[in-house]
């Protein structure tokens, strides 16, 4: 059916027949449910459980003091003193929504029942939500640095000199799907559906937690609803489901509901930024200075080192020779912060990219030509920055050029003219922001496994360490197999999510699939090939290089006798290649342009327009990166004007009303967007495609911002502040 | 409570509480899992399913509410001869899915909105596609292919089950 669905995922997902973990029917299997802390922070006096255990269909509950054994969090950091993040709490609540006891049920009616029978006393104590009062108070959890110290001569001297500060809110990523693990022990096995980013990763924790062979678990990720980067780790909670699994030998699931996870899921951004930008009077820049402060949450964890992303790319695309970039990240009273959509980059960009604009201002000169001065050239790369990045490839200009005539740029500059020659004209703005970003991951995680078989029916099977959370893995992956091999992609399949698989496999974060498993099938395939010639030589008694490929067969390079592979495999045997498949990280750029209507009096703010930029390389798929940019924009736009966490005096997020008072944006907020691409294939892959799906995120929520200002003509821009929502704008414009 | 729900043609006796949720009762008594659960508080539309030809939010809904009441969830979606709804292969062709999670509801709701008026005008599609949540698409792609379904349906290539 081909021609029925565009994509292989499609047909189960529209007639209701996918499988996500909560759709999985496994007898016998208790819900959990967790009781969790209502304050911030505070000692734990006393769980009592007593109750919930009387209630009918409750098959246990247990706090921290009933589960001696209960492993704590794994702490994946070194250096700096660690605090340990028990899985239940044992003495101490240190963010708000902390699990203070388990309660399984027959159902999710029976656990939720228990669970609100179970008492606990605690004593508060003040909780800290930013960084700067938690640094206060010792907390800090890493310091770190890119990039070298600027002399104070380079600020004296500079003509301009921009300094500023801004506020990367706390962001829920949100994927509609929250999270999920089911826990199914049988035999030494136990097996794990999770609709998870890295199922190796997690097999390899909950087995050291758990304290078994890997071998002996088994993670499969079968459909997953989003994850956007909150869904690569392990939790407290898939800690106590797992274990209480394995300790009463049966099924155990966790289905995150929305309550649950706007409290304890693991959020993204959450930085307090320092910048000081030194320019020459033409505009050229002399000097960067980015100083981060991040908050981080209740306890060190994995999340700690993720704002050196920051410090890293704080070079961004310009030529700047000197950047420094110093990091703090500090323990607060919040659920932790984790990679989230961008994950750094946003953080890098949004500083830099409004201080561009600031600076334009003070030196008279268009926002545009501003950034063409400065931008990193072609024939500049691999161009090594100050932050230690070395950028493989990229043509900024291009990209600037497309976006400003994409949006007609200067269509929209003389309207603006000729509204603030109208006083009652409502003032437009527009703001642009170039952004790069690095895909593929750091060292250590620039890698996966991957395998292409094939089988004697003619089939052929592609593996990879991959796990597709709507990013259309099973459509993409076998279309680039199967260009490799010249047969039909109807004859390639897919298998990934699924440990048993493959030896081992690093998953799908970080704008790394296409480019590092991409590459990798690429590479495998060509290695199968290679296999199948070799074969075949010795078959036909050829040497190598008299046999050719083409189109699915080996034949010989005189003659016409094709050996197709299904042919091969039952005359030569099982035809597998597994690789563990290495590349370097790769850095996607682009331009992406907003234009604004402000209303002053009422501190609303339209989206006219919006145009995005990007550059990723080769793509796979051109429709799926679309697809992918196009939703990466809205997230971008959500963060630019609605989504936040607001924290009460107690340090307990304003969030009781759930998606009533996280706004997710709506199609009633969705503005004309449109999409432009350049490609620059990154030389460090054959394949040549970097990440995508993370640009929207990282280029659009700046764009808005700058165009908000430029709308506001605000010389103090450091008022604005996102989400821009009315009452900020307002505020600033006041 | 005893009762009977009827979904998608089919009788479904069940004996349940009565504070449980219509959602609940398709997915873990019904065995029908397509139907999704995003939100529990009526905000996202991934539970949106027809009850008498209305959609509703079934998280909102109590089961024993729809005793006797004819109600059509994803599963029901495509014709009897399995030839898929034309929402079904406009999502498809318009790309108005990636992860798929939210995707039961907006079809339930649009295919409701297609019934009740099958001449949807642009306004009624933006209304339809603002009801509900996605996290993935951006929801052009979602307008796109609602507006498609409703074109194929004005070109007749539409089954309308109530005929
Ligand atoms: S689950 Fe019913 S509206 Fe979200
Ligand atoms: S397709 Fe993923 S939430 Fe809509």
């Amino acid at each position: 059916m081909v021609d029925r669905w565009l994509r292989r995922e499609d047909e189960r997902l529209l007639t209701g027949a996918g499988r996500f973990v909560a759709d999985l029917r496994v007898d016998g299997c208790l819900d959990a449910v967790f009781a969790r802390s209502e304050v911030a922070h505070g000692v734990l006096r006393e769980v009592d459980c007593s109750a919930a255990r009387e209630v009918p269909g409750v098959a246990g509950a247990w706090s921290a003091a009933d589960l001696p054994g209960l492993p704590p969090m794994p702490d994946a950091r070194e250096g700096a003193a660690t605090r340990e993040w028990p899985s239940l709490v044992r003495d101490r609540v240190r963010y708000p929504g902390e699990a203070l006891a388990v309660v399984l049920g027959d159902d999710r009616y029976r656990a939720e029942d228990g669970a609100a029978r179970v008492r606990s006393r605690i004593d508060p104590l003040p909780a800290v939500v930013t960084a700067q009062e938690a640094a206060g108070l010792g907390h800090v959890a890493l310091r770190g640095e890119a990039g070298r110290p600027i002399d104070d001569e380079v600020w004296e001297q500079a003509a301009v000199v921009v300094e500023s500060s801004y506020r990367q809110q706390l962001l829920m990523p949100s994927p509609m799907e929250c999270r999920t693990i089911l826990c199914v022990p049988g035999g030494d096995r136990l097996t794990v559906w999770s609709g998870h980013q890295a199922p190796h990763r997690l097999r390899s924790e909950l087995a050291r937690l758990l304290d078994r062979p890997e071998e002996s678990v088994r993670v499969v990720v079968p459909d997953t609803g989003g994850a956007f980067g909150s869904k690569s780790a392990v939790f407290p909670e898939f800690i106590t489901v797992a274990w209480l699994a394995v300790r009463l030998g049966r099924p155990v699931r966790w289905i995150e509901d929305r309550r649950e996870s706007l409290l304890v899921a693991t959020r993204g951004r959450g930085q307090d930024q320092h910048v000081r930008l030194a320019a020459d009077a033409d505009g050229r820049l002399l000097a960067y200075e980015l100083t981060v402060e991040a908050d981080v949450g209740a306890y060190p964890h994995l999340g700690v080192a993720f704002p050196m992303q920051t410090a890293w790319m704080a070079t961004g695309p310009y030529t700047t020779p000197q950047v420094h970039a110093t990091v703090r990240s500090v323990l607060t009273n919040t659920m932790v912060t984790y990679p989230y959509r961008g994950a750094g980059r946003p953080e890098a960009t949004s500083p830099l990219e409004r201080t561009m604009d600031v600076l334009a201002t003070r030196l008279h000169l268009d926002p545009a030509e501003l950034r063409r001065r400065n931008l990193i050239p072609p024939e500049r790369f691999p161009y090594r920055t100050p932050t230690g990045r070395t950028y493989d490839s990229g043509d900024h200009v291009a990209a600037l050029d497309l976006a400003l005539r994409t949006l007609d740029y200067d269509g929209w500059r003389a309207e603006q003219a000729r509204r603030r020659a109208d006083p009652a004209a409502p003032p437009v703005g527009i703001g642009l922001s170039c952004y790069v970003e690095r895909s593929g991951g750091e060292k250590g995680s620039l890698h996966d496994y991957v395998g292409v078989e094939a089988g004697e029916d003619g089939g052929v099977v592609a593996r990879c360490g991959a796990a597709s959370s709507g990013q259309s893995h099973a459509t993409v992956f076998p279309a680039l197999v199967a260009e490799t091999l010249g047969v039909e992609p109807a004859r390639v399949r897919l298998i990934e999510g699924d440990t048993d698989e493959l030896p081992g496999g690093v998953g799908s974060f970080g704008s790394r699939s296409a480019q590092i498993d991409g590459a990798g099938l690429q590479h495998a395939a060509t290695l199968l090939i290679e296999e199948a010639r070799e074969r075949a030589a010795r078959l036909w008694d050829l040497p190598v290089e008299e046999t050719a490929w083409s189109d699915g067969a080996v034949h010989p390079v005189r003659g016409t006798a094709a050996m197709g592979l299904s042919e091969l495999v039952k005359r030569t045997g099982p035809l597998r290649i597994d690789e563990r498949y290495e590349a370097d990280m790769a850095f996607p750029f682009g331009t992406h342009a907003a234009v604004v209507e402000v209303d002053p009096d009422l501190g609303a703010v339209r989206v006219l327009r919006l145009v995005a930029v990007d550059d990723c390389g080769r793509a796979l798929d051109p429709a799926v990166v679309r697809g992918q940019a196009f939703g990466s924009v809205v997230q971008g736009l959500g963060q630019a004007l609605y989504e936040g966490v607001p924290f009460g005096d107690d340090g307990v997020p304003l969030l009781g009303d759930g998606l009533l008072d996280y706004l997710l944006p709506t199609y009633a907020e969705i503005p004309p967007i449109e999409l432009g691409e350049t490609r620059t294939p990154t030389p460090r892959t054959p394949l040549g495609a970097k990440g995508a799906g993370e640009s929207g995120c990282i280029g659009t929520p700046p764009a808005i911002v700058n165009a908000v200002a430029d709308a506001l003509r605000l010389d103090h821009p450091e008022r604005l502040q996102m989400p821009l929502t009315p009452d900020v704008v307002w505020r600033a414009a006041a | 409570m005893k009762i009977t729900l009827t979904v998608n043609d089919a009788a479904y006796p069940l004996d349940v509480e009565p504070r449980r949720v219509l959602a609940d009762a398709l997915r873990d008594d019904c065995g029908l899992t397509g139907t999704h659960l995003g939100c529990e508080q009526g905000v996202c539309g991934a539970c949106t399913v027809l009850v008498d030809g209305e959609a509703v939010r079934s998280c909102l809904m109590l089961a024993v509410q729809c005793d006797g009441v004819p109600i059509r969830t994803v599963e029901g979606l495509a014709g009897a001869d399995g030839e898929p709804h034309p929402l079904q292969r406009a999502f498809s062709a318009e790309r108005g899915l990636q992860c798929g999670f939210c995707t039961p509801g907006f079809l339930m709701l649009a295919a409701g909105a297609l019934e009740h008026d099958p001449a949807l005008g642009e306004e009624e599609v933006a209304a339809l596609v603002g009801s509900n949540l996605c996290r993935c698409t951006g929801y052009e792609p979602i307008r796109r292919a609602i507006t498609r379904a409703a074109r194929d349906h004005q070109n007749g290539q539409f089954h309308d089950r109530r005929q």
